[in-house]
């Protein structure tokens, strides 16, 4: 799901960055609000839980691969602003340090990645929160709506930007960006995702790792 | 503290299984790749801007694979952790 660099048109990169960046900063202020003694440990160890995770690639039918994303673990403890700027920050390394995701696609991938599969995860969690399938479906739906929209914004770049019937950037349409990425995560990453979240909570409201949360 | 450490340092130790993949990701391709299915490398992939990574997809030059894998993984998490602690610092000044 991380887009490199050149796969996007200059102007899906600025308006990406033009949205990303009010949500950063309400984000940063949110978590500002959120880190004490008790909790800075535990949400940097889940953002560093989170970068890992995304090093498990896992090799699906049809030559491809992907990763779950430690995304709605964060969301569903701490809330979307947490997580989305948690995950935003570990795809700003993996963009700078590993070359895995472009520094002109990092908006886009840190809105899909870290503010899409948050708020969606939070908002299905709240919806299920008494049900012990909660974090495993949250989880689930997170990166399945990341993945929408990463298949979104690659499957419109041939019809925003070609050259004498060319495209520029990423070449291929919505009618296979669509079912490749989104797809995939639904048969594969967002079970890995759900699964993981489930698991992961499960272990820290058991070992009462964050007062206030309980099972 | 332990409870929080131990299950990291599991899942750290099991990092060299997410080299098993041969497979890149859909949408992450060599340009190589673009050549040969349209017969052409569109233009913005082929001009891609491009910073030079310091440890270009988790590999050290040189170096086996899964101490490179290892390495980028310490490497992240001290980042992470570093960047934490300077906010922590920030925050109760």
């Amino acid at each position: 799901m991380h887009i490199p660099d050149g796969y996007l048109s200059p102007l899906t990169c600025i308006i990406t960055y033009a949205a990303a960046l009010p949500l950063w900063v309400i984000a940063f202020r949110k978590l500002k609000e959120k880190l004490d003694e008790q909790t800075l440990p535990l949400i940097a160890s889940l953002s560093a839980l989170s970068f890992i995770i995304m090093m498990f690639n896992i090799p699906i039918p049809g030559g491809t691969s992907g990763h779950a994303v430690g995304a709605s673990l964060i969301a569903i403890l701490f809330g979307p602003w947490v997580a989305s700027l948690c995950v935003s920050l570990v795809l700003l390394i993996q963009a700078l340090i590993f070359g895995d995701g472009g520094i002109t696609t990092f908006a886009a991938n840190a809105l899909a990645m870290g503010f899409m599969a948050s708020f969606s995860t939070y908002y299905i969690y709240r919806f299920f929160e008494r049900k012990a399938f909660a974090p495993f479906i949250s989880g689930w739906v997170g990166i399945v709506s990341a993945s929408t929209m990463v298949a979104v914004i690659l499957g419109i770049q041939p019809l925003i930007a070609s050259s004498e019937g060319k495209p520029l950037y990423f070449p291929f349409g919505l009618d296979l960006a669509i079912p490749a990425v989104i797809g995939s995560h639904m048969l594969f990453f967002g079970v890995v995702e759900g699964i993981f979240t489930l698991i992961a909570y499960r272990y820290i409201v058991s070992n009462k790792l964050l007062k206030g949360v309980s099972a | 503290m332990k409870k929080l450490a131990y299950p990291l340092l599991f899942i750290f130790i099991l990092l060299p299984l997410g080299l098993i993949s041969e497979n890149p990701a859909w949408a992450e391709w060599e340009n190589e790749y673009y050549h040969d299915i349209l017969g052409f490398i569109p233009e913005g992939i082929q001009n891609a801007f491009a910073l030079p990574s310091i440890i270009p997809d988790y590999s050290l030059g040189g170096l086996n694979d899964v101490v490179s894998y290892y390495l980028s993984g310490i490497v992240g998490i001290v980042l992470i952790f570093g960047i934490f602690y300077l906010f922590g610092k920030k925050i109760a000044r």
